[in-house]
C-alpha cells in the first residue's frame, strides 16, 4: 500500500472511531431503557439512532422488540422486515418476527413450494444481487484473462471453463431469485389494526375492509396521501392512507 | 260466456287450445302451444261433453254414496294476483258435494274466462265419503286494469252456493315482466321463471355436519353448484369468485361433477364444485359467489312454427318434442350469482385459549416426532415432527418443546403433503432447530394446540416423553439458582428474544438490485466479456498460420517482383525471367494450395488456357531458360506480359 492510501485509511479510522463510540453509547442507553421497561422511550431512542446514523440491523431489531412490547405489532413487523433486509438469517430476528406475526394474526400465506421459498429467502435481495454482479464480473474477468493470456496450459483452460460454468450457474440462479422476489420492492406493512382499505383515495370514502396490523400489502400508485394497495391472497384492494401503511423500502 | 276481443297471444293460445280438443285427453302443458287445426265447433262441444261426463259421473257416484255424503262447499282461488296483458292466471274452483249442478261463470267486460281442466277426488274417512270436483280456468285480459271476478254460483245438492269475489290485476304487457318465457299460464308443477335466473344461478352449501356456522380461521368445506337450465349450453369464462369481502375461497376443485336435478319443478343441469371458505372476522356475512359464463338457452317465448294438419307428427305426443326442436337458442354472457344467504362466522373463544395456539382450526394429530437423544448445551440440533389431519394447515405452527424454559427454539421449515384434492386433509412435516439451555437428563415432549370446531373447544396434544441427555453447563441467561430470600412465583417464559447489544454496521436498506450501481456493474462485466473476446480474437488472428503463410507469400512475391524489376533494369533477361517466374509460382501456389516449386509449365497448361498471359509468360520464361534466348530488346514486352499475368492472378482467377 502506498503512502497516500495509508494516510487516507488512518484518517477514516480516526474519524469513524468517535462516531462508532457515540452510536454504541446511544444503543446501550436505549437498551437500558428497554430493560427498565420504558419501551416507548427506548423506541424513540432507537428511532433517533436510526435517523442520525442510518439503518443498522441491530437497531432495527431492537426497535421491533420495543414496538412488540408496546403491542404495536404493525410498526414492530415493519422494523423486523427492514432488519431482515440486512440480516436475513438472524435466528433471533426470525423468531421475534414470527412471534409478532402470530400475535397480530398477520400470517403470510406460502406462495410457492416451501423448499423453494426456503432457498429464495435464505439470502436477502441484496445478497442475491451481489451474487449476480459477482458472477457477471467473474465471467468478464475470465473472458479478459483468456483473451489476454490465452491460457496456453490445458489445466488452466479447464479451470477457467469450470469457473465460467459455475459463474454462469450462479448468475442464472441469482437472476431467477431476483425475478421471483421482484414484487418485494413494492411491499408495504399495515401499521394499525384499524387501518382500512377505502374505495377511493379520500378520507370519507367507503371502507372496504381492514387487512389488520402487520399485514403485508402490495403498494401501487399514489394519489395524494393515499396508496393503492392489494392484500395478497384476498380480493381486498383499494386505497390506504400513507399514515396507515408504510413501504418496507423507505 | 266468452267475450269477443281482438286476438292476442293469450287468446290465440286459447283458440289453439280450443281447436286442440278436449283438455282431459291432453297434457296441460301442450295446450297453449298447440297449433293443431280442428273444427272450431268441436272444442266447446268437447268441453261441455267433458263437463257433462264428469257431472254424470258425479251424479252416479253421489247417488251411490249419497247416504254418506258430507257438507257441500265451494271455493275459488287464483294462483296469482296480477298478470301481464295477454297472459292468464289459473282460477281453481273446488267444489265439495255430491250432486254438482251447473256452474255459472260470471261475465266481466274485457275479461276472458276459459275452461282448462277438471279433476275429481273421492275420499273415504271413517265411513264418510267426501267427493270434490276441481275445475280450472284460464283467466286473463288484453286490456290492463283491475278486474273484480264476481262470486261464482254453483248448484250443489240442490243448494245454490257461491264463491267469494276475486280480484285480478292485469298489467301493461310492455311494463310487466313476463312471468314465463312462453307467456302462457304456467303449467301445474312448474315454477314461473324469473328473468334473473333464466340463464341459471349458483347455490352455496356448507358441508359441515351438525353446524350451520363456522369459526374465524376455519376453512369450511362448501359445495358450490351451478344450476343451468336443461338443454342449455354453457361455457365458463372465469373461476368462481367471492363477491363479498368477508370470505375467502380456497382450493376449489378443478374437475367439477355434473348431473341433472329437478328444482322447483324445473329440470336443471347441475355442475358441482367442492372447495372451502374461510373468514377472518366474526359476524354474519352473505356468502355471495359469482361465475362468469356464456349460456345459451332455448327461447321459449319465440313463436312456434305451425305444423301442417294431418301430417305425420299431427299428434299431441309430438307437440312438446317438436316444439323443443324448433325452439331457437339465445345466447348471452351472464354472471351467475348465488343468493345472498348469510353464513354466521363465530369468533374463537378466548376462554381456555392455550399459550401456544397459532390459529390452527381443525382436527389434527401427531404422526411422528423425532427428537435426538443426546444434546450439548448451546449447540443446535434439528427436531422434526409430522402432524396430520384436516383443517387450516396454513395456520398450523410448529409444535413447542416441553419443558419450554430449558430450550430455545428457532423457526424452521415445514412441508405440506396434501391428502385430497382440496387439501383439507393433509400432513405437515416440521423441521426446526433447538438449543438446549439446561444440562442433565430430562424427559422432553412436543406439544401443540388447535381449536376443534366440532367440539367447540381448544385441544392440546402432546407426544410421549422422550428421555434426552444434555451434556455441558447450563447457559448463563437461564440460571435460576440465585440465592433469593423470598422465592418469587415462577414467571411464564418470555418468548421474545432479547435485545442485541452489538452495533452492526450501517447499511442501505435498498438492495443492490434497486441501485444504479447494479446496472453499471453488470455493464462492466459485459464489457469485460466483450473486451476479452475481442482481445482473444485479435490474438488468434495474429497467430493464425494461414494468415501468416499468406503474408509470407505476399512478401516473397514482392521480393521476387522487385528482383525481376532490378534484373530488367540491368538488361539481365535470364535473371528477369527467373525472378518473375518465381513470383508467378508463389502467387499460383497460394491460389492452388500447392508448393511454389511444384508449379510448372505442364501444370499451368493443364489448368489454364494456353493463350492466357500466365501460360504465355511461363512459356517465354521456359524458352529463355532452356533456349538461351537472350534478346533483351523484348524486355519491355515481357515486362508488360508479366504485369498482365500478375493482374490476371486475382483470387478469382483460380
Amino acid at each position: 500500500m502506498n503512502r497516500p492510501l495509508r494516510l487516507a485509511a488512518c484518517f477514516l479510522l480516526l474519524g469513524s472511531t468517535p462516531l462508532h463510540a457515540a452510536a454504541s453509547s446511544a444503543l446501550e442507553q436505549a437498551n437500558q431503557r428497554f430493560a427498565a421497561g420504558e419501551y416507548a422511550d427506548a423506541a424513540t431512542a432507537y428511532k433517533q439512532l436510526l435517523t442520525s446514523e442510518g439503518p443498522r440491523a441491530s437497531v432495527l431489531y431492537n426497535l421491533g422488540n420495543s414496538y412488540q412490547r408496546l403491542g404495536q405489532y404493525g410498526p414492530a413487523i415493519l422494523a423486523y422486515e427492514r432488519a431482515r433486509l440486512l440480516t436475513p438469517r438472524d435466528p433471533d430476528l426470525l423468531a421475534n418476527l414470527a412471534l409478532a406475526r402470530q400475535a397480530a394474526a398477520a400470517f403470510e400465506e406460502m406462495r410457492r413450494n416451501p423448499r423453494i421459498d426456503a432457498l429464495l429467502y435464505h439470502f436477502s435481495r441484496h445478497e442475491w444481487s451481489w451474487l449476480v454482479v459477482g458472477s457477471a464480473l467473474l465471467l468478464g474477468g475470465l473472458a479478459g484473462l483468456c483473451g489476454v493470456l490465452g491460457l496456453p496450459r490445458r489445466g488452466w483452460r479447464n479451470g477457467a471453463l469450470t469457473a465460467a460454468a459455475l459463474a454462469s450457474l450462479a448468475l442464472m440462479t441469482g437472476a431467477t431469485a431476483l425475478y421471483l422476489r421482484g414484487d418485494e420492492a413494492a411491499l408495504g406493512i399495515v401499521l394499525s389494526a384499524t387501518a382500512g382499505v377505502r374505495l377511493s383515495p379520500f378520507d370519507k370514502a367507503e371502507v372496504l375492509g381492514s387487512p389488520g396490523a402487520g399485514r403485508s400489502v402490495r403498494l401501487g400508485a399514489t394519489s395524494g396521501a393515499f396508496h393503492y394497495v392489494e392484500v395478497p391472497g384476498t380480493s381486498l384492494r383499494g386505497w390506504m392512507a400513507d399514515t396507515e401503511v408504510t413501504a418496507i423500502f423507505p | 260466456m266468452v267475450s269477443q276481443f281482438p286476438r292476442s297471444n293469450f287468446f290465440r293460445k286459447v283458440a289453439d287450445w280450443r281447436r286442440a280438443g278436449c283438455p282431459i285427453h291432453r297434457s296441460p302443458r301442450a295446450l297453449p302451444g298447440s297449433n293443431q287445426a280442428r273444427a272450431p265447433i268441436t272444442s266447446l262441444t268437447h268441453q261441455m261433453l267433458a263437463c257433462l261426463w264428469f257431472i254424470a259421473a258425479g251424479i252416479f257416484t253421489s247417488s251411490c254414496l249419497a247416504p254418506h255424503a258430507g257438507a257441500a262447499t265451494v271455493d275459488a282461488t287464483l294462483d296469482r294476483d296480477s298478470v301481464p296483458a295477454g297472459n292468464g292466471a289459473l282460477l281453481s274452483l273446488t267444489i265439495t258435494g255430491n250432486r254438482v249442478g251447473q256452474i255459472q261463470l260470471p261475465e266481466v267486460e274485457n275479461l276472458i274466462i276459459q275452461g282448462r281442466d277438471q279433476s275429481r277426488q273421492i275420499q273415504m274417512n271413517a265411513g264418510q265419503t267426501i267427493v270434490s270436483l276441481t275445475c280450472t280456468y284460464a283467466v286473463g285480459s288484453n286490456t290492463p286494469g283491475t278486474y273484480q271476478i264476481p262470486p261464482i254460483a254453483v248448484s250443489i245438492d240442490g243448494q245454490q252456493l257461491t264463491t267469494k269475489p276475486l280480484t285480478l290485476k292485469v298489467l301493461d304487457a310492455a311494463a310487466a315482466q313476463a312471468p314465463t318465457p312462453s307467456g302462457a299460464p304456467p303449467a301445474a308443477g312448474q315454477a314461473p321463471d324469473t328473468s334473473g335466473k333464466r340463464f341459471g344461478f349458483l347455490t352455496v352449501e356448507l358441508l359441515i355436519k351438525d353446524r350451520n356456522y363456522l369459526y374465524v380461521g376455519e376453512i369450511a368445506p362448501v359445495g358450490i353448484r351451478a344450476w343451468l337450465p336443461e338443454d342449455s349450453r354453457a361455457q365458463l369464462r372465469s373461476g368462481i369468485q367471492p363477491e363479498g369481502k368477508a370470505f375467502t375461497l380456497h382450493n376449489v376443485s378443478e374437475r367439477p361433477q355434473q348431473g341433472t336435478e329437478i328444482k322447483d319443478g324445473k329440470r336443471y343441469t347441475v355442475i358441482t364444485w367442492y372447495g372451502g371458505i374461510s373468514a377472518t372476522k366474526a359476524g354474519k356475512y352473505p356468502a355471495s359467489l359469482s361465475l362468469d359464463a356464456t349460456v345459451a338457452v332455448r327461447d321459449t317465448s319465440a313463436p312456434k312454427p305451425r305444423r301442417r294438419n294431418g301430417g305425420p307428427f299431427d299428434d299431441p305426443l309430438f307437440d312438446s318434442m317438436m316444439d323443443r326442436f324448433n325452439t331457437p337458442m339465445i345466447q348471452e354472457d351472464v354472471t351467475l350469482k348465488s343468493d345472498d344467504e348469510e353464513i354466521e362466522v363465530r369468533s374463537l373463544p378466548t376462554a381456555g385459549r392455550p399459550d401456544g395456539f397459532t390459529g390452527a382450526v381443525g382436527d389434527f394429530k401427531f404422526e411422528s416426532a423425532d427428537i435426538p437423544a443426546s444434546w450439548k448445551t448451546g449447540e443446535p440440533q434439528q427436531i422434526s415432527a409430522s402432524l396430520s389431519g384436516s383443517g387450516n394447515f396454513a395456520l398450523l405452527g410448529a409444535p413447542t418443546i416441553v419443558p419450554p424454559d430449558a430450550w430455545k427454539i428457532y423457526p424452521g421449515k415445514s412441508d405440506l403433503t396434501p391428502r385430497d384434492a382440496a387439501a383439507f386433509s393433509a400432513s405437515k412435516r416440521f423441521q426446526f432447530s433447538a438449543v438446549a439451555r439446561k444440562g442433565g437428563k430430562q424427559d422432553v415432549t412436543l406439544s401443540f394446540s388447535f381449536f376443534d370446531p366440532a367440539a367447540a373447544a381448544y385441544k392440546t396434544l402432546t407426544t410421549s416423553p422422550k428421555p434426552v441427555t444434555v451434556s455441558g453447563a447450563d447457559l448463563v441467561d437461564v440460571q435460576t439458582n440465585t440465592p433469593t430470600v423470598a422465592p418469587e412465583p415462577a414467571k411464564p417464559k418470555d418468548p421474545l428474544v432479547g435485545q442485541h447489544s452489538a452495533l452492526t454496521p450501517v447499511a442501505s436498506l435498498a438492495p443492490l438490485v434497486a441501485r444504479p450501481e447494479f446496472t453499471r456493474l453488470l455493464a462492466l462485466g459485459a464489457t469485460l466479456c466483450v473486451l476479452g473476446q475481442a482481445v482473444a480474437w485479435l490474438r488468434r488472428r495474429r497467430t493464425d498460420p494461414a494468415r501468416l503463410a499468406q503474408a509470407k507469400m505476399e512478401m516473397a512475391t514482392r521480393e521476387a517482383l522487385q528482383a525481376a524489376a532490378n534484373c530488367a533494369d540491368r538488361r539481365d533477361v535470364a535473371g528477369f525471367f527467373e525472378a518473375a517466374r518465381r513470383a508467378i509460382q508463389l502467387r499460383l501456389g497460394a491460389l492452388w494450395n500447392q508448393p511454389a516449386p511444384a508449379i510448372t509449365l505442364a501444370e499451368i497448361s493443364a489448368r489454364i488456357p494456353a493463350e492466357s498471359p500466365v501460360a504465355r509468360f511461363f512459356h517465354e520464361a521456359d524458352l529463355s531458360a532452356y533456349g538461351r534466348h537472350a534478346a533483351d530488346d523484348r524486355l519491355p514486352h515481357w515486362r508488360s506480359l508479366l504485369a498482365e499475368a500478375l493482374a490476371s492472378l486475382t483470387p478469382s482467377a483460380g
